[in-house]
């Protein structure tokens, strides 16, 4: 489901000021919960500034900065090469500030009785390798898999943190958002999927360890839980104006709580 | 302030940058292990990760390359050999004829330059291409001549491969020859075109047997035309390969591959296009031109390899390989149009030879040597595939070959192969059989890239 979120201030009529557009586009990861509850905080302090999110994954906020078309990209993945590329190529320099981390958590049905799973079990299952719950020890049953789209900063953060870089399986199905794999792994007893750390407390899902790490707030900073990774606001050079003080408000103390409260890893 | 942590990121920042083109795609890990240590901040390594990949986009022609997201690897290779031919024939002569014996020698000074392709997609997908520059399936040279003319270049192969386990692997369109066989059946430069399957099945530890089959369309006809004229002519060759490790370490092996080959029953005109040497044309008047029928060939090869990983390591192999058509009669009668009651079919071709390997030909000082003795009866093979520079690829033909080789450097080699031929059966005229006796010497430069 395209994840389209206009959150648009009301104009300061009484006092008359003119109001200041942010646009944030990118990462459903951070788009979907974390950056409207800074964005509603911080128009709480700064009335006078509207908000425009689109979380439609991490690839169109990387884009919408190199087109100029976002103040601020939100990305749960690096730039690849050729993204920075294209960037320099039109005079745009590609400034990565980390907001927060986040690990993803491998969900599976409440009703599967497996609890763990090794990480080559992980990139078996997910690259089609495996094809069986059997395989793992589970209950016989073919495996449904739900990964998120390909422009999905997880998608392919997934890719290179749990599956060596491989093509997912053939069978895999695309879903727009955390939200929606989370909602479909629930339904279906002979699901998996993954999700960001904020998504993961949801009814009908279990997180299973990976090779007895759990995601957690505790692994992701030890760096234990193998599947962490930070998230990222992109912007053009040093973010100014309006979005270099969204960004401060982001990492600060107020920010960062937010972000703990939704169910990401402060950066601090 | 400049504190020990920004002396650290400057001079990590210095020194990655100095090197950037090279290591920008390769400092990850020490970007991530300084992280660890504590010496850099996260946001601080994230930093550095993109003045490093602009400094390898902007500075860097592999950081122009934009290649698809689906390819694993892609290998870029060839070579480039200069060679310098001496080669003599002496036709044969009818009996009684009264005619002159003649040698003719020729000196040629030829070059060969290829270039391979090949990359590896994801799941098991494969394809590649090679550009080579000579025409004929058996030959990838061109002769200095034309008065300083420039040489085409062709394509000499283009192949899909998929390789859905360990167990199978299946290739389509012309691609490297599939089978295992020296070049008493198949020309080291032949890339035959089809379809190729090959099933490996692992006997405990480290013996593997395989079946191979390839489906070789050699040549396409128009339907239209009723009969074997009107028939594609397609090689069907199946095989069977057996390897067997043994000794200290397991460094022994043993090859033994018996196989079965048959064209489907077809003719080939001459103007069909074929370059090689020897195609199936001239045939004598009567018979069925450039036929490709009465060859059905029982086919056994192998070989024997003693190993010592002493030194720079060296092998000593000892290898053979035959073929046996049980048309042979029918081929020699009906397609070369020679009676049998004056020349024997021969139907069995046979190849025994030792080398000696130091090193496997890829560091500077590595060397080999082989020696083999062959045999090629009128009626026992094909000639479209067996190597065009024994007796220049022609039948009724027994010698030997002598091979070496040796690396002046890393990258390349100093060659010399030496043939030499003689008729099994004298004063026979036929075109496909006609030499009396041929030497072929090669020199060879060969640069590896």
């Amino acid at each position: 489901m395209k994840k389209y979120l206009l959150v648009l201030a009301a104009l300061a009529a009484a006092s008359g000021a003119f109001a200041q557009k942010l646009v944030i586009k990118g990462s459903d990861t951070l788009g979907a919960k974390l950056v409207p509850s800074l964005a509603e905080a911080y128009k709480a302090k700064h009335p006078g500034v509207a908000f425009e999110i689109a979380a439609e994954g991490s690839t169109t906020g990387i884009a919408a900065i190199i087109d100029g078309t976002a103040q601020i990209g939100m990305s749960s993945r690096r730039a690849k090469p050729t993204e920075v590329s294209a960037a320099s190529a039109k005079g745009v320099t590609m400034k990565p500030t980390i907001v927060a981390y986040d690990g993803i958590a491998v969900v599976i049905s409440a009703k599967n009785p497996l609890t763990t799973l090794t990480k080559r079990q992980v990139e078996q299952i997910f690259a089609g390798d495996i094809t069986d719950w059997s395989a793992v020890g589970g209950t016989p049953g073919t495996i449904s898999i739900y990964t998120r789209n390909t422009s999905s900063g997880t998608y392919s953060d997934f890719k290179d943190l749990a599956m060596k870089k491989r093509d997912y399986a053939g069978s895999s199905q695309k879903m727009a958002g955390n939200e929606q794999i989370v909602a479909e792994v629930a339904k279906n007893p002979n699901g998996i999927g993954y999700c960001g750390l904020a998504y993961m407390n949801e009814p009908g899902v279990k997180v299973v360890s990976i090779e007895g790490a759990v995601p957690s707030k505790a692994s992701v900073l030890a760096r234990k839980y193998p599947y962490a990774r930070p998230t990222f606001y992109y912007t053009n050079g040093e973010p100014t104006g309006e979005a270099a003080k969204f960004l401060d408000f982001t990492l600060s103390d107020e920010g960062q709580k937010i972000a703990a409260d939704i169910g990401f890893v402060p950066v601090r | 302030m400049f504190n020990l942590k920004s002396k650290w990121l400057a001079l990590l920042g210095t020194a990655l940058l100095a090197v950037g083109p090279v290591l920008a795609q390769d400092s990850g890990p020490l970007i991530d292990l300084l992280v660890k240590k504590g010496l850099v901040t996260d946001q601080e390594a994230e930093e550095l990760r993109v003045d490093l990949v602009k400094d390898f986009v902007a500075n860097t022609s592999a950081g122009k390359l934009n290649l698809s997201s689906s390819l694993s690897e892609f290998k870029i290779s060839g070579d480039l050999r200069m060679r310098h031919q001496y080669e003599t024939q002496a036709p044969a002569l009818a009996a009684g004829s009264t005619a002159a014996k003649v040698t003719n020698e020729r000196v040629r000074e030829r070059f060969r330059f290829r270039l391979n392709g090949d990359v590896i997609l994801q799941k098991g997908w494969t394809a590649g291409f090679a550009l080579e520059t000579g025409q004929a399936a058996d030959s990838g040279n061109q002769t200095f001549q034309g008065g300083n003319d420039d040489y085409s270049i062709f394509l000499a192969r283009a192949y899909v491969g998929w390789s859905p386990n360990q167990n199978w692997a299946f290739v389509f369109g012309k691609q490297k020859q599939p089978i295992y066989a020296t070049d008493l059946r198949w020309d080291a430069d032949i890339n035959p075109q089809g379809a190729s399957e090959v099933y490996k099945y692992f006997v405990g530890s480290k013996d593997t047997f395989e079946v191979r089959a390839l489906q070789n369309i050699f040549d396409d006809r128009n339907e239209v035309t009723a009969g074997p004229n009107g028939r594609d002519a397609w090689l069907f060759e199946q095989q069977a390969v057996y390897t067997h490790w043994f000794g200290k370490e397991q460094l022994n092996s043993v090859i033994i591959a018996p196989g079965f080959s048959k064209y489907s029953d077809s003719v080939i005109a001459s103007a069909n296009g074929t370059t090689n040497e020897n195609p199936f044309t001239n045939a004598t008047a009567g018979a069925s031109p450039g036929s490709t029928r009465y060859l059905s060939l029982m086919t056994l090869a192998g070989e024997a390899n003693w190993a010592s990983i002493n030194g720079a390591g060296t092998s000593f192999k000892l290898y053979w390989d035959s073929a046996y058509n049980f048309e042979a009669a029918s081929r020699v009668r009906k397609v070369y149009g020679l009676p049998l009651g004056t020349w024997n079919k021969d139907a069995f071709a046979w190849l025994v030879g030792v080398g000696y390997a130091y090193g496997n030909g890829k560091v500077a000082g590595d060397y080999s040597l082989k020696l083999d003795y062959r045999s090629i009866g009128l009626g026992s093979t094909d000639v479209n595939t067996s190597d065009s520079d024994f007796g220049f690829g022609k039948l009724n033909q027994e010698g030997f070959k002598f091979a070496t080789s040796y690396n002046v450097t890393d990258f390349a080699s100093l060659g010399l192969n030496y043939f030499y031929t003689t008729a099994q059966q004298k004063n026979l005229t036929y075109t496909l059989a006609n030499n009396d006796h041929s030497q072929l010497l090669q020199l060879d430069l060969l640069v590896k890239f």
